[in-house]
């Protein structure tokens, strides 16, 4: 209708803008409104006497409004607009050619993608474009034609390949590039620093989602995060994240190698999604643990290779040193110790102030440990993991004594664990040492009596609900139960305002209001804890004896403190972000935690089945005592790494790590069409994100592009039909009120 | 006369048991506001049943109250004076059976030669042990009342044996070397020139042990430290006596805050 009218689509309006070709001089239009007001003005006045003042008017601007139209049509408006000059400009046509792109009901999202582009650029208007076909994997593949029939790239980065394609087409006018997907991007997705990247080149992405965003027939086994260490003997809790479209009862089972142990009953709600559960995970045995994660529901799935997931733990057998360092005898200091009393890998030292001028070593290796008291040296303090603080003012240590604190956390990457008390924390002067800008709170001065004797309740927040440390139970609510159930602490410490980074994981229920009663930040290398409270004793008195949650609150809280502490020469192979390398970062430090650089380093990488492949790395120029490497095994399985640190020629220090490696198999998770990527990625460009074939308005898109070389299009307007109708509209008119007047 | 003066004996002797902490059962004891606990150590005293002979009677302390409160004060006095525990001034009376009791994990029986615990006062004494509780007994002597401490004491552990502390044992060190260990008598020594006290010529310094080998009860048997520190302030009775008593209190009192 509209195009009938005015000639054109009304997106060729909205792209163009309205010129008159007619260069009239100005004077000569105005002189014409003028004559033309005049004209009308006479012939009216002539006819005063034969009708009122109301109908000549309505006659008088009828013939205006006529002359006006006249009048512009005579000035010859035009449609002036961009277009692509015909022969010289490209379209990049890209094709999603991963692994996700097999799935579909009827046809594959691969072949419906393929067919959609083939569809889009059969158009009449897009004849004078030159087209570049590309298969979009991990990168992007130039090639003669869509040919193919199966998708072959085992991973998907959308980044890399449309990078590759824009930069590929930097010295070439390229109008825009189509790409087909279903937006399942294995890298990682779409970064803030990519998207403005693939933007800065200018070039409009318009995309075309395919595939199902929904599929109720599927449950997917999204991740599962595990500890990349654990101690013998620990339990650890793995966070497992179920996908799903609709209600289901499912099972989660875990096996440490060919063994099954663990079996759980999950119920997937139609309410969410997405569904968390933890999973407890036994771990007795020192040395690396294949644990195996898989979802099961009595479905049958189109693709269950995404209801299984591995990963590799490795069960250090170390023993870990964790300092005490108590300044008043006091029921939390025996309890705590009996807690892990039987855990032979933390080997807790404490140095108690019995009597002002007495201290009682208790867990020491030999009668030289902590002999003259407190750590006065770093390499005497750096032996620890971790460093508990309990009721003892500030002042009890020499500044210097405090600053080799601060550096054993930031630097030494230990953990530190502060302890409520009538001369802990804000009694102690804690807020004004040099320990004030480790801690997660800021403390109340010591003029303020923050430290009160009276019992009270413990609530888990949402963060500590997830925290591993806090988990008694492996089912959420029970957990929760667990924790609502505990008896009241004996007393609680006001810990001041919380730091920007802090986290906490307990609050305590006072009658004064809610107080933080363990919070958390990382500080530096290492982290910060303050356990406002000096009675969690309570749960173990008024417990059955049974009852193991004191034992197993700081169980799991003294383990979490020295696992997150680093050792002085370590070793990390992490999956790359591109589902396919390995990367690697070794660090070596000396005794004192100092970075070493002044060494070569060589990993050696072994596969479980023999081979192995030599990788140099080298230094991170970022961070001293830091060495980089990157290997893309040529196979899946478990590798095993040893990078060896050799000064002159001589292994001076040695560090190992393990993965599991599976290659390809991301392919086969979150391959539901992720339609925000691809809008993203299409309003960040100046594209469109078109789904579900409609592509009508694409050949149009392409042939407008504000990218590539364009030239100015005019099209006459002053014909279009809708003008006259106009004219003659508006003379009927003034025939008719003539007419129904009969008086002039 | 004699109807008017046994009406009022029986109502004094009833409101004295009804005022009495032993008289609290469990299910009797108000829920306390949640007030601000006077400090980390408050001595608590155990007030036990007694055997017939022990439960006194009109005009007579029951035998859990010798030497209260004098001994009470005086010792909270002395650990605060010689240690960094936090001590609260005043002690606390409790039976076996009060609530209260785990909130307290180190507390004082004396004369535990006539007590007697029934089934359930000794099944919460064993919970209460082996939940992190150290529990210190005191002035009784002789072969009697060992057998009659013995026979509440196996309610509580039967198949725990009742041995000597070793020399090396940490109670006998944390805070004081006590090697060189004497018989530390009552006040009646002072008028009877001997130490012991019926057949009990010997003292004895026992203990019972958990699984782990830490010391829960801290026997002291043919001895009177609760004197000791009841007559602290008698000029007297022995200075050297007194100190050894604290010196004992101190020990076990230390041991059960960081064992």
């Amino acid at each position: 209708m509209f195009e009938s009218l005015f000639k054109y689509s009304r997106e060729d309006y909205a792209r163009g803008e309205i010129v008159f070709i007619n260069d009239w001089p100005e004077w000569l239009l105005y002189a014409l409104v003028v004559v033309a007001v005049i004209a009308v003005a006479a012939g009216l006045y002539r006819r005063r006497s034969h009708a009122s003042t109301f109908v000549l008017l309505s006659i008088g601007m009828l013939q205006l409004a006529m002359i006006a139209v006249v009048m512009f049509i005579l000035l010859q408006p035009t449609l002036s607009s961009q277009v692509m000059r015909d022969g010289e400009n490209s379209v990049a046509l890209a094709l999603d050619n991963s692994a996700s792109m097999a799935h579909g009901l009827t046809e594959s999202r691969f072949v419906a993608a393929r067919q959609n582009l083939n569809n889009a650029i059969q158009a009449d208007t897009l004849q004078n474009l030159s087209l570049r076909h590309y298969e979009l994997g991990d990168s992007a593949e130039l090639v003669d034609s869509f040919l193919s029939s199966i998708p072959t790239e085992n991973a998907t980065s959308m980044a890399g390949g449309l990078l590759r394609i824009l930069d590929e087409a930097r010295f070439s006018p390229l109008a825009a590039v189509v790409l087909a997907s279903d937006g399942a991007d294995t890298n990682g997705g779409l970064s803030a620093d990519e998207l403005a990247e693939i933007a800065a080149f200018g070039v409009p992405i318009h995309t075309i989602g395919v595939g199902r965003e929904a599929m109720p027939e599927d449950i997917e086994l999204s991740n599962v995060t595990v500890p990349d260490n654990s101690l013998p003997g620990s339990t650890v809790s793995a966070r497992v994240t179920i996908r799903h479209d609709q209600a289901a009862n499912a099972r989660i089972k875990v096996y440490d190698g060919d063994n099954l142990v663990q079996l759980m009953p999950i119920e997937l709600s139609a309410d969410s999604t997405v569904t968390t559960a933890w999973v407890d995970v036994a771990l007795n045995e020192a040395g690396p643990h294949q644990l195996g994660f898989s979802v099961e529901s009595d479905a049958v799935e189109p693709e269950s290779r995404n209801n299984e997931r591995a990963t590799l733990i490795n069960v250090a057998n170390e023993d870990y040193r964790i300092l005490y360092y108590e300044g008043e005898p006091r029921w939390e200091y025996k309890f705590l110790r009996r807690s892990i009393a039987h855990d032979d890998d933390l080997n807790v030292a404490t140095l108690l102030r019995v009597s002002p001028n007495k201290f009682y070593r208790q867990g020491i290796d030999d009668a030289l440990q902590l002999q003259d008291g407190f750590p006065q040296s770093r390499d005497e303090l750096f032996t620890y993991d971790a460093l508990i603080i309990g009721s003892v003012e500030a002042a009890s240590l020499t500044t210097e004594q405090q600053e080799i604190i601060r550096d054993f956390v930031s630097n030494r990457g230990g953990s530190l664990l502060m302890l409520a008390g009538p001369n802990g924390l804000g009694n102690g002067g804690w807020g004004q040492s040099a320990l004030a800008s480790v801690l997660p709170t800021s403390l109340p001065a010591t003029t303020i009596d923050s430290f009160h004797r009276l019992k009270s309740t413990v609530s888990l927040t949402a963060q500590g609900a997830d925290n591993q440390i806090l988990r008694f139970a492996s089912d959420s609510d029970e957990n929760r139960d667990a924790w609502r159930e505990l008896p009241q602490v004996a007393d609680y410490q006001l810990t001041g305002s919380l730091k920007p980074a802090a986290v906490t994981l307990l609050n305590a229920e006072t009658d004064a209001g809610q107080t933080p009663l363990l919070v958390t930040q990382a500080f530096g290398r290492g982290h910060a804890f303050i356990l406002a409270t000096g009675g969690t004793w309570r749960w173990q008195m008024s417990l059955p004896v049974e009852d193991q949650k004191h034992e197993t609150f700081w169980r799991q809280l003294l383990r979490a403190l020295v696992a997150s502490a680093p050792e002085n020469v370590s070793l990390a192979a992490n999956p790359g972000k591109d589902d396919i390398s390995i990367e690697l970062r070794a660090e070596f430090r000396d005794a004192a935690f100092r970075p070493v650089n002044d060494v070569g380093v060589t990993t050696i990488a072994s596969h479980e089945s023999g081979e192995s492949i030599s990788i140099l790395m080298r230094p991170d120029e970022a961070e001293p005592g830091v060495f980089l490497g990157q290997l893309t095994p040529p196979q899946s399985g478990t590798w095993y790494f040893e990078a060896v640190a050799e000064s002159e020629g001589e292994p001076v220090a040695v560090a190992r790590a393990s993965i599991l490696h599976a290659t390809g198999q991301a392919e086969h998770f979150g391959f539901r069409r992720n339609s925000g990527l691809l809008q993203r990625l299409a309003l960040a460009t100046g594209g469109q994100y078109f789904a579900d074939g409609d592509l009508s308005e694409l050949p149009d898109l392409l042939r407008y592009s504000s990218s590539g070389i364009t030239e100015t299009e005019h099209k006459s307007i002053w014909d279009s039909p809708a003008f006259y109708l106009l004219l003659l509209l508006l003379k009927s008119s003034e025939w008719m009120l003539r007419r129904r007047w009969s008086s002039i | 006369m004699r109807k008017t003066a046994w009406t009022t004996s029986t109502i004094v002797a009833l409101l004295l048991i009804i005022t009495t902490p032993a008289a609290q059962t469990q299910s009797d004891t108000p829920v306390r506001p949640n007030r601000e606990a006077p400090g980390e150590f408050q001595f608590v005293r155990l007030a036990y049943s007694s055997n017939s002979y022990g439960r006194g009677g009109y005009g007579r302390r029951q035998m859990w109250q010798t030497d209260w409160p004098d001994a009470d004060y005086h010792f909270s006095r002395g650990v605060d004076r010689l240690t960094r525990v936090s001590v609260a001034e005043q002690g606390r009376i409790l039976t076996p059976l009060d609530e209260e009791i785990f909130d307290y994990p180190w507390i004082y029986a004396v004369e535990v030669g006539h007590w007697s615990l029934n089934e359930q006062e000794a099944e919460r004494m064993r919970a209460y042990l082996l939940r992190g509780g150290f529990l210190m007994v005191d002035d009784f002597h002789g072969t009697y009342e060992w057998a009659a401490f013995v026979a509440s004491m196996e309610r509580v552990f039967p198949d725990r044996p009742i041995i000597e502390i070793p020399e090396s044992d940490a109670a006998l060190h944390v805070v004081y070397d006590l090697d060189n260990r004497i018989q530390i008598p009552s006040r009646m020594f002072l008028y009877s020139g001997t130490t012991y006290e019926k057949d009990g010529y010997t003292p004895h310094w026992r203990g019972i042990y958990d699984d782990d080998g830490r010391l829960m009860v801290a026997i002291n048997f043919n001895m009177d430290i609760g004197d000791a520190w009841e007559h602290a302030d008698w000029p007297d009775y022995p200075e050297n006596m007194t100190a050894l008593a604290y010196r004992f209190g101190i020990n076990y009192l230390i041991y059960a805050m960081t064992h």
